[in-house]
């Protein structure tokens, strides 16, 4: 068997299933089935969220080891689960290695919902927030608002390849200017229910639940980093909305 | 109401998370079903219990979920787990700190990371039985 060919396989296997947000077990457990699957009996695999790799024994002792640096990650479920069902299907079958590529290759060019459609789902998050954490109509209007510029906002700083933190503080500070500059000016708004409605879009709910999930596979530094990226965007919220509150209660003098 | 509202924003994250057709609405239910859960459990009086019951029924959904569906259970968790998130706490710390309240900032703070362990903690011990669960049916699968 072409160990060259496994290894490069697994690897983008692999990368494919953590730059995509599947969490760290999965990607790891995905990876050594590959290999027992196609009878590489000494493996070893590691991976965190922002690298993985591994490394096969041929059967003449040759190691065998491939890595990847992952250095951007987005949430795309649908790769995630496309991904996860190849490994099934690889798993049960074993497939030459062309039909795995090609196959990887066609689940990588499935593109994400629009741009648009992106920043219309943001807005209806930031509308249907701030209803349910109490809200009137007319704040959630102003909402919707906030949601869609703060997408804009994202996508424009991760254009200009800002790192994680700043783009949260812009993004949380531009949607918290708009909600209290529209308080301004229509006193009956309530600016806060506003604010945690757009804000809710940038909110790292993805990190919460995979950090523990993490731990709990006792993938420790893979749920630390998690942590610490969590951590890390709560802050830069709060300190983005700080800015704005305070920024504007000197501007509006209020 | 709130759980109406609450599939709205759970709809909205799906297609963020690019969660698309007949799961979108199955992940969002299970938004409202979490948030339900929740408000059901209000004579409890305790929010942070009724955060962490709320989270064991949520997670306790997706696993069964993802076996129902052949999905990755993730992609249930993220997204129902979202209105239980403690959006309206970390800002209302934050408003606090702003304006100098010192003791209110301290206390909301607080009562903010302990929804935040309460989620954490939910998560941990559903995912931890489920392991349990599928490590013993691996077993028995292999002394077969």
């Amino acid at each position: 068997m072409d160990y060259d060919r496994l290894v490069n396989t697994v690897a983008d296997v692999g990368y494919l299933l953590i730059a995509n947000g599947a969490e760290i077990s999965r990607a790891e457990e995905s990876m050594r089935r590959i290999f027992a699957a196609y009878g590489a009996e000494r493996s070893e695999v590691f991976a965190i969220p922002t690298f993985l790799s591994i490394s096969v024994s041929t059967p003449a002792g040759r190691p065998v080891t491939a890595l990847r640096r992952i250095l951007s990650r987005r949430v795309d479920m649908t790769r995630v689960d496309l991904a996860n069902s190849l490994c099934r299907r690889v798993c049960r079958t074993t497939p030459d290695f062309s039909a795995v590529s090609r196959e990887l290759r066609r689940i990588s060019a499935r593109r994400p919902f629009p741009f648009p459609v992106q920043v219309a789902g943001f807005a209806v998050v930031a509308f249907g927030f701030t209803l349910f954490y109490g809200g009137s109509y007319a704040d959630a209007a102003v909402a919707l608002l906030c949601g869609a510029v703060a997408k804009l906002v994202c996508r424009l700083l991760e254009r200009l390849r800002t790192n994680l933190f700043f783009v949260n503080v812009a993004a949380s500070f531009v949607a918290a200017a708009i909600a209290l500059s529209f308080a301004q000016f229509f006193a009956q708004l309530s600016y806060d229910k506003i604010i945690i409605g757009a804000l809710m879009n940038l909110v790292p709910g993805i990190a919460i639940t995979d950090f523990m999930r993490d731990i709990i596979a006792g993938d420790l530094i893979a749920g630390l980093l998690r942590l610490a990226e969590s951590v890390l965007v709560a802050g830069a919220i709060a300190i983005g909305a700080g800015i704005a509150l305070t920024a504007v209660r000197m501007l509006w003098g209020v | 109401m709130p759980c109406v509202w609450a599939f709205f924003a759970c709809a909205g994250f799906c297609i963020v998370y690019n969660i698309r057709g007949r799961m979108l609405v199955v992940s969002s239910l299970g938004g409202s079903a979490g948030w339900l859960v929740y408000l059901l459990l209000a004579p409890l009086g305790d929010d942070v219990v009724q955060f962490f019951l709320a989270t064991v029924a949520t997670a306790v959904n997706s696993e069964i979920l993802a076996r129902v569906f052949k999905k990755p259970a993730t992609e249930f968790q993220i997204v129902a787990l979202l209105p239980m998130v403690p959006g309206g706490g970390i800002f209302y710390t934050m408003e606090y700190c702003v304006l100098g309240n010192n003791e209110m900032f301290i206390r909301t703070g607080l009562h903010t990371l302990g929804i935040a362990g309460a989620l954490a903690m939910g998560i941990l011990l559903v995912s931890s039985l489920f392991r349990l669960g599928s490590i013993s049916a691996a077993r028995k699968n292999g002394a077969r």
